[in-house]
This record gives C-alpha cells, sequence and structure tokens, in this order.
C-alpha cells in the first residue's frame, strides 16, 4: 500500500512538473514584460534626479536600470526554460542566488500590491467554506433522491426526476444563478443580489454568523440545486446497478425486508461509485464555483482569478492555476486509495 | 472487381455501422423464410427510438433549432452585428410601434412620435397613445394619459423621447410621462442648473392656440413657436446644449431637434442656426453631394422649412427641391428625383429618413432604410398629408383617415442595450454559438479517437504513454484553464476570427479524454472478437484493423459521446463568453448576451435581454442532451430487457 501510494505520489509530482511548464510556456505569451514597466515607472518618479542629463545619459540609465530588473526577476535570458527552472527555484539567478516557488516565493501580485500569498489566503478560506457547505447539502438531498427513484424506477416520481435531472444539468450554471437571482431577490426580495457581509458593518460570534449565512444562503442554494440533476443521475444509476446484483436477489429470496435489502445490502455496494463522485466531484466545484462567486460577488478565489485575468495580474493567475491543478491531481489521488479503502475487491497495489 | 471495391469503401463505414456484420446471413435467412422477423440493429435503434415521445419531441426542437439559426440568418436583412440605435435602447418586447389604434385609423389629425411610443390626435380632440409605452426603469407608462388631458378637447400633441406633450383648445399646456430630468414642470434654476425650465406662462397660464406653429418635442426637451416667431422652449441642457441660445428667440420660422442640436430657421430663412458657427454650414443636395458653403449653394433661394433626424437635417427650399446638412451614414437610400413639374410640398423626418409628400400626391421615403422606414406603401400614395414618426410614416387622406403605414413594427423579442434586436442577435449568436461547439466537437472526437483507438488496439508501451497523456490532460482543471488561455489570447494580437478559431482548438482540446478512454475501452473489448482475429489471419495491417474494421464497430457509440460532448462545448463557450472571455461584443453568441445581466435593473426590468437568450440556450442544450441520452438507451440492448 505505501509502495503504491509513494509510486502514485512520484507520478502525480511528475505530472504537476510538465503542467506547471506548460502554464509557464502559455503565460510567457502574454506580451508583457515586467522589467520594462518596472524601469519605465522608476524612471517616471525619478525625473529630478535625472534633469541634468543628456538624451544619450537617460536612455543608458534606463538600460542600466531595465537590465537590473530583467536580473532581479530572471527574465534577462531568453531561454524559456532556463526562466522556466529559475521561476521553479532550481536555477540560479544572474547573482547567484535562488529566488523561485521553492524557496517560497509564490511570486507579487501587482494590482493588489502584496505578495501572492497574502492576497489568496482569505479568498481561500471562503471558497473552501462554501464548497463543504454546498457539497454537503447535495449530498443530503441527492442520495435519499437517487435511491428513492432506483427502487421506484419508471414509475411517475422517477420519470418526473428524470426529466427534472436532465433539464438541471443542461442549464448553464449562469442561467440558473440568474433565474434564482430574479426569484429571490427581485421577486420574492429575501435575500441579498451580492456581497459577503452587511456593508460597513463589523459583528463579532453569532451575529457575523449569521449575517454571514443570510448573504451566502443564495449562492449556497443555487450551487447546491446546479449539482442536483448530476448527481441524482449518478446516484440512481449506481444504485440500479447494485439492485441488480445477484447478491440482491439472494437476499430478497432469503426474505430479508425490502428496507434492509436496499438500505443495507444495495445501498453499500452503490456507495463505491458514489464516493468516487463525491471526492471528484468537490474537487470539480473549486472551479465550478468560479462563476458564482463572480456572479454573486464573493470574495473566493474564483473571483480573484477572473479580476486577475481581467487586470492581466499573471503572477496571481498563475499560482490559482497551479492550486487547482494541485487540488484535482490530490483530488485524483484521493479517490484511488478511498476506492481501495471502500472496496475491498479493488487491490490498490496492483 | 476494381469498380465493386470502389463502392463498397465509399459505403463501407456507414453500411458496417448501420447495418452491423449479419446483414448478409439476415437476408439468407429471410429468403429461407425464417419464422422471426429480423431487424437490422439501425432499424431496431430508430425503431426503439420513435417510440419515445419526448425523445422525438427533442429531436424536433433539435432540428427546428439548427434550421433557425443556420437558414434563419439569410432571412434577416439588414443585419449587422455593430447595429446601434440609441433611441430604441431596451425596448421591451412588442410588435405595436405602427399600429394605430382603430378609433383613430379614420379620424386623424396629427401623429407625432420621437421614440418608441406615438401620441396621435383626432379631429374631436381625443388624444391616443400606442407603440412600446412604458418608460424604461421609471415605472412610468405612457399610457396613463392624465385624466384632464382626456378631458379636455385637445389641439395640439406632440412626443418626445420620453415624454409628451399636449395642448388644449383654450391653450393650456399639458404634459406627461418622465419628468425626473427636466421634461416638463418647474425646476428651481438654483438646485437644478442643467435644467431650462418650463416658462411662467405655460405652467400657469395659458397660450394663443390660433397662432401657434409648431409643437415639436425631442429627448427631454420641448419646443412650442408661435407665428409671430415668439419661442418657448425648455428641457435638459445635458442632451441639447444649445438649448440657452433658443431661450427667449424671438424671430424663428421653424424648429426641429436632432438628437444633440435644436435647429431653427430665423426670419430671414437663409440658413441653418444652431447657436453656434460652422456646425449646419455645409449644404449637400443629396446625400453623397459635395459640400457647398450654404449661401453659395442656397444662391437667392429660401428656406421653406426644415425636418431633422437624429444625425442630419433637411431643407425645403422655396423652389420645391430639397438640400440636406449634417453628418451622413453610410447605406442610406438616396432622395428620389422627381419629374419637372413635380414639387415637395410637405416634408417630415424621423429619427433616421424622411418621408415628403408632392403636388402631385406622390409619397416618398428616403433615408435609412435599416428598419424598412423607406419602403413606402402602395396604398400611401394619392395621400394629402404624412406624418412621420420616428421609425415609422403614416399617409392620411382628406378625410382623416389613414390610407397606409410604413416602417418599423417593433422587435419580437425586445431590443438589447444598445438598441439592437434581440431575436435577430439570438439567430446570429445561435449560429456562432453553435458553430463553436460543433467544431470543438469535431476536434475532440478526432484526437479522442485516434488516440483511443491506437492506445486500445497497440496496447504495451503506446498504451502506457498515451494513458498518461490523456491523464494529464484529464487533470487539467478545466474552466479555469480555458480561462486562462482565453485571457492569454486576447492579450495576443491576432484578428477576431483567428480568436474565435483558437477558442473552439481550446474546447476542443481540452474535452478529448472521456472519449479515448471510452473508445480505448471499447476497442479493447472489440479487440477480442472472432472477426479482428480472422483479419489478422489473412494478414491485414494493424492499423488498418484498428481504424478499419474495429472503429466502424464503435461509431454508435462516439456518435452518442458526441452528441453530449456537442451540449457541453456550447454551454462552455457560453459560460467563457458570459465571463468575458470568449466571443466579445459585438458579435453575439448566446453567452455574451447574457454578459451583464446579473444585474438586478436588467434582471426584473429588462427581462427579455436575458430571459430570450437563456431560453434558446437552455432548450438547445436540453434537446440535445435528451436526445443523445435516448440514443445512448436504445442503441444499448441491455436496456431493452430490463424495460
Amino acid at each position: 500500500m505505501l509502495k503504491y501510494i509513494l509510486k502514485r505520489i512520484g507520478y502525480m509530482l511528475i505530472v504537476l512538473v510538465i503542467l506547471s511548464f506548460l502554464m509557464f510556456m502559455i503565460y510567457n505569451l502574454v506580451p508583457s514584460n515586467r522589467a520594462y514597466t518596472d524601469a519605465k515607472a522608476d524612471v517616471q518618479s525619478r525625473k529630478q534626479l535625472m534633469q541634468g542629463m543628456t538624451e544619450e545619459q537617460k536612455e543608458n540609465y534606463f538600460n542600466d536600470l531595465y537590465l537590473e530588473y530583467q536580473r532581479q526577476y530572471g527574465t534577462d535570458t531568453d531561454n524559456l526554460l532556463i526562466r522556466y527552472l529559475r521561476w521553479v527555484g532550481v536555477s540560479p539567478l544572474y547573482y547567484g542566488n535562488y529566488n523561485g516557488l521553492l524557496q517560497g516565493n509564490l511570486g507579487y501580485s501587482h494590482e493588489y500590491d502584496k505578495p501572492v500569498v497574502e492576497v489568496i489566503v482569505e479568498p481561500m478560506k471562503n471558497t473552501i467554506f462554501i464548497n463543504i457547505f454546498a457539497t454537503i447539502l447535495a449530498l443530503v438531498i441527492t442520495i435519499p433522491l437517487g435511491i428513492v427513484c432506483a427502487v421506484r424506477k419508471g414509475k411517475k416520481l422517477d420519470q418526473a426526476v428524470q426529466v427534472g435531472s436532465i433539464i438541471g444539468y443542461s442549464l448553464p450554471t449562469f442561467i440558473i444563478a440568474i433565474l434564482f437571482i430574479w426569484i429571490f431577490c427581485s421577486v420574492l426580495k429575501i435575500f441579498p443580489t451580492s456581497g459577503m457581509s452587511t456593508p460597513g458593518s463589523n459583528y463579532t460570534g453569532w451575529k457575523w454568523f449569521t449575517d454571514t449565512m443570510y448573504y451566502l444562503a443564495l449562492p449556497l442554494i443555487t450551487m447546491t440545486f446546479c449539482s442536483l440533476g448530476g448527481m441524482t443521475r449518478y446516484v440512481r444509476a449506481s444504485m440500479i446497478d447494485a439492485l441488480s446484483m445477484d447478491c440482491i436477489r439472494t437476499a430478497r429470496a432469503k426474505g430479508v425486508k425490502e428496507k434492509v435489502v436496499i438500505y443495507s445490502h444495495a445501498f453499500r455496494n452503490a456507495l463505491i461509485p458514489i464516493v468516487t463522485l463525491v471526492v471528484g466531484w468537490f474537487l470539480g466545484i473549486f472551479a465550478g464555483s468560479l462563476i458564482f462567486e463572480d456572479m454573486f460577488g464573493l470574495n473566493g478565489m474564483g473571483k480573484i482569478m477572473i479580476q486577475a485575468l481581467r487586470t492581466a495580474d499573471f503572477d496571481l493567475v498563475i499560482l490559482l492555476q497551479l492550486f487547482y491543478v494541485a487540488i484535482s491531481l490530490i483530488g485524483n489521488l484521493i479517490i484511488d486509495l478511498v476506492y481501495g479503502l471502500v472496496d475491498p475487491r479493488v487491490r490498490v497495489s496492483k | 472487381m476494381s469498380k465493386k471495391n470502389n463502392e463498397t469503401k465509399a459505403s463501407r463505414w456507414g453500411k458496417r455501422a448501420v447495418v452491423g456484420g449479419s446483414k448478409q446471413m439476415a437476408d439468407e435467412m429471410e429468403k429461407k423464410g425464417s419464422v422471426e422477423e429480423i431487424v437490422s440493429p439501425i432499424r431496431q435503434i430508430v425503431r426503439n427510438y420513435r417510440e419515445r415521445k419526448l425523445a422525438m419531441v427533442a429531436l424536433f426542437i433539435v432540428i427546428a433549432m439548427f434550421l433557425l439559426v443556420f437558414v434563419g440568418p439569410l432571412f434577416i436583412d439588414n443585419y449587422t452585428d455593430i447595429y446601434k440605435e440609441s433611441l430604441m435602447q431596451n425596448m421591451p418586447p412588442t410588435l405595436s410601434l405602427m399600429s394605430v389604434p382603430d378609433e383613430l385609423a379614420n379620424d386623424i389629425k396629427m401623429i407625432d412620435s420621437y421614440s418608441n411610443f406615438s401620441v396621435g390626435l383626432s379631429n374631436s380632440g381625443k388624444v391616443y397613445v400606442w407603440g412600446s409605452t412604458a418608460l424604461g426603469t421609471t415605472g412610468k407608462d405612457m399610457e396613463d394619459i392624465p385624466e384632464e388631458i382626456l378631458n379636455d378637447k385637445i389641439a395640439y400633441v406632440a412626443a418626445g423621447y420620453d415624454h409628451a406633450l399636449a395642448i388644449s383648445e383654450e391653450g393650456k399646456v399639458y404634459a406627461w410621462g418622465a419628468n425626473k430630468l427636466g421634461q416638463y414642470g418647474y425646476f428651481d434654476p438654483a438646485e437644478f442648473p442643467n435644467i431650462v425650465s418650463m416658462p411662467d406662462e405655460i405652467l400657469n397660464g395659458t397660450i394663443d392656440v390660433a397662432n401657434i406653429k409648431k409643437v415639436t418635442c425631442g429627448y427631454q426637451c420641448s419646443a412650442i413657436l408661435m407665428n409671430d416667431g415668439t419661442l418657448y422652449i425648455w428641457g435638459n441642457k445635458n442632451t441639447y446644449a444649445n438649448i440657452d441660445k433658443f431661450v427667449g428667440k424671438d424671430d424663428l420660422v421653424d424648429i426641429d431637434f436632432t438628437l444633440n442640436y435644436i435647429v431653427g430657421v430665423g426670419k430671414l430663412r437663409n440658413g441653418v442656426f444652431a447657436g453656434q458657427r460652422g456646425l449646419y454650414d455645409q449644404y449637400h443636395a443629396t446625400f453623397t453631394d459635395k459640400a457647398v458653403a450654404a449661401s453659395d449653394f442656397l444662391n437667392g433661394r429660401k428656406i421653406q422649412s426644415i425636418a431633422a433626424t437624429c444625425d442630419n437635417i433637411c431643407m425645403l427650399l422655396d423652389d420645391g427641391s430639397v438640400c440636406y446638412t449634417g453628418n451622413f451614414n453610410t447605406g442610406l437610400v438616396e432622395t428620389p428625383t422627381l419629374a419637372a413639374d413635380e414639387d415637395f410640398i410637405s416634408l417630415g423626418a424621423g429619427a433616421r429618413h424622411y418621408t415628403a409628400l408632392t403636388n402631385k400626391g406622390n409619397v416618398y421615403s428616403w433615408g435609412a432604410n435599416v428598419l424598412g422606414q423607406a419602403d413606402v406603401d402602395e396604398n400611401a400614395q394619392g395621400a394629402s398629408d404624412i406624418y412621420v414618426g420616428s421609425f415609422q410614416s403614416y399617409a392620411v387622406d382628406e378625410s382623416g383617415e389613414l390610407q397606409g403605414s410604413w416602417g418599423y413594427k417593433g422587435a419580437i423579442f425586445g431590443t438589447d442595450k444598445y438598441g439592437a434586436n434581440v431575436f435577430h442577435r439570438i439567430i446570429h449568436g445561435g449560429k456562432m454559438t453553435m458553430t463553436i461547439g460543433a467544431i470543438a466537437v469535431i476536434i475532440s472526437t478526432i484526437i479522442g479517437v485516434i488516440i483511443g483507438c491506437i492506445s486500445g488496439y497497440f496496447g504495451g508501451k503506446v498504451d502506457m504513454i498515451l494513458m498518461r497523456v490523456t491523464e494529464i490532460f484529464a487533470a487539467i482543471p478545466f474552466l479555469p484553464f480555458a480561462l486562462i488561455l482565453s485571457a492569454v489570447m486576447a492579450q495576443m494580437d491576432i484578428s477576431e476570427n483567428a480568436k474565435i478559431f483558437l477558442l473552439m482548438c481550446i474546447l476542443g482540446v481540452l474535452t478529448w479524454t472521456g472519449l479515448a478512454r471510452m473508445v480505448r475501452g471499447q476497442v479493447l473489448a472489440a479487440r477480442e472478437n472472432e472477426y479482428v482475429t480472422a483479419a489478422k489471419a489473412i494478414g491485414v495491417k494493424e492499423s488498418r484493423i484498428a481504424f478499419r474494421h474495429i472503429l466502424p464497430n464503435i461509431v454508435s457509440i462516439i456518435f452518442v459521446t458526441l452528441t453530449l460532448d456537442f451540449a457541453t462545448c456550447m454551454l462552455t463557450e457560453s459560460s467563457l463568453s458570459y465571463l468575458g472571455f470568449g466571443v466579445n461584443y459585438p458579435r453575439p453568441t448566446w453567452g455574451n448576451m447574457l454578459n451583464g445581466a446579473n444585474n438586478s435593473t436588467i434582471i426584473t426590468h429588462f427581462w427579455w435581454q436575458w430571459v430570450f437568450p437563456s431560453l434558446f440556450l437552455a432548450i438547445t442544450c436540453i434537446c440535445i442532451n435528451i436526445v443523445g441520452d435516448t440514443l445512448r438507451d436504445v442503441m444499448d440492448p441491455k436496456s431493452d430487457r430490463d424495460k
């Protein structure tokens, strides 16, 4: 088992390196030159100092500054591989020092004028909180619904849920969000349209919690609703598979109560794909919540990412991107491991 | 031999996928007179499919949508992506812009309009309003004509952008509609420096109705011109900066409003007065003629009357000809050339077009024809009077009966924030959305099938490497990655078409992994079949076996995935465009038409701007998914047993 995990982690790291390289290349396609803009800005701010200089001196002064910045940022070479290695922190900069991801330099956000880590700490907390909450809500609804549909397959309720869930997963999330904003904010006027807390408020403790929940209610309802369709179908499908197994027939033949058959025998077997789904879906929602955060004005990672993309704050973007990739890789690993735990037949060590 | 070979080559793929290998056997058995009816797989699939009503309806809708977005654009004339019409912004769905009320239609005294609603007056002094009467977000409706106007006998009406004016026969001036920006009522100059308030004599007194020459309204501004040249004018300075030049003026013989300027003609009738030198002093005989200085052009002729559209002015001269000044768009219908003894006797201007009546009773419309303003109704000829609305023209006979009307009826799905027809944009946007979805799905299918086939058939190291590559691609979080790619693409200096093509590629390259895995699984299973062994034994090349023998047998499953992926790609494109990282304005797609719709003003007040694009996108995706799901069910022989 341990060997398998180590192997998987090693493999994961390789994928991470490849993907980070890919992303670094994409990032380098952007025609932006930070050393140049910084040097230009410095020249602008030091106008007084440069008053007595001739044009040529000014030119030289600027070029020196530019080169200095390039060396500092590690962009004084056109070789993309070396730049990548410097970014990771494996290859030394001009002055022989290392300053990359491995040294803890995750980048600097120019839009916020703060190190990237400081920018994303708060949003990350929010995103994780929202996602966990929405996942739990969705599970509480979809698992019983899926089971009921599977047991009453082909009945009216099942057909209705089938049609409803097709509609649910065919609708783009942003349309559902607009619809819900219309229903809950414009028609019923129960929830606020956007934001995470009452503007200007400074609540603490219980008051803070209720206020936050009041603001988060609509996004959470929307997120839960959006995931109902796909998850219900999945639970139903795996439950149907489980119900058609031989052991179920045997259990029924023995005279086991139908409830026990469904919830004890069949559901346990159906749990295996569901666990996979839940983990995968929980990770997928990180990327999916991007749209919700943007729509409802929540201070989450998705919103930060979209803003960073709009303002071309690419240090921030690339780190968030790495985070998403890492989350998805870790997710795959967890799925594989959990699979082995839930289903003893799967021998992960092979 | 070779001929037969060619024939089979062309149809082999389809035949295998459709009929399966057992067709010949089935035929032979049929000849022998077998008892059981043997149905080819495709027929069985079609039969099963047709049994499902919901799926049939869905298929029908999908086909209808395809036809609508790919054939529909051919029937929409005058569509351009960048079309904007400032007077028609956020107009609700209506087709009533030209529907004169029946009561009024045989008793017309006058009709006027400046934007989406029209005001009419009957000879009996009753006021009527029609068109798109709700005024944006103000909650006011022009249809709510105040009681006192309905009870009074009205002599003049005029309609502005969001207000209207009515003057009773006793000379009382009424107004209704929006009045936050100086349209009517009293505004304290100290508090509202940018508003010229209604003159006192109009607010509190009456004016001499018999002496009125012209009543006209513009964009939040109104003017009453008397026969002796006195002008009453009030309104919003922010829309008409030159209003100050007109306040207190008493030597005008005509006045009208363009979109940004008030224009008048002085007693000398030798030029257009706008309170600013050099603004309107270059005249043209037609839209495209060379400009000539005003005095040279007129050469002693006098201006009889003027009519102003949003951006240019037409002058009717005393010799019965017309000339223009101002700015001209391209694509205008040119001024009609009259016979030698024919003269224009009356002239009216809409927002973008002119309509004129000649002394022979002929009616001509020219100028912009994007909304059909210049297509004169045949019944209109021989009219005795014409009235010109913003985008409509009405011809009236001697008794006041409506002879004909032509122009813009309205937009069935309303207009967007730029004033463009939402329905037209939905059709053109659907074309873009579906094209992107289709090409992306084709790209992803090609990659997926090739990699899946190779990986499944050859196995071993090839399989290992390809599956690792697949896993890397599958590990990419889709939406963030698509976002970053589109953002990078937006920064690059390439044409819009190239960007759209790249977008298709991005979507295609990021979605092929699922299909590749599935094809690989299918190929792995199919590889063990006897016919593959047989092909190997004959000595058929391996690549040929993979692509020519195995692939046709799994085409049906690929087809199902393709259908479902098509919906997914459309949704992804819409999400990207919605966020502003896909296709950008002015090019419409169903996604970017919703860009900015998460704003409560649009959601509540301008519902048509998000409801219709959402409906089209949602219905199309739902139907495609239903079709795909049902196909999967009917193709799966197991599901039959379950029933």
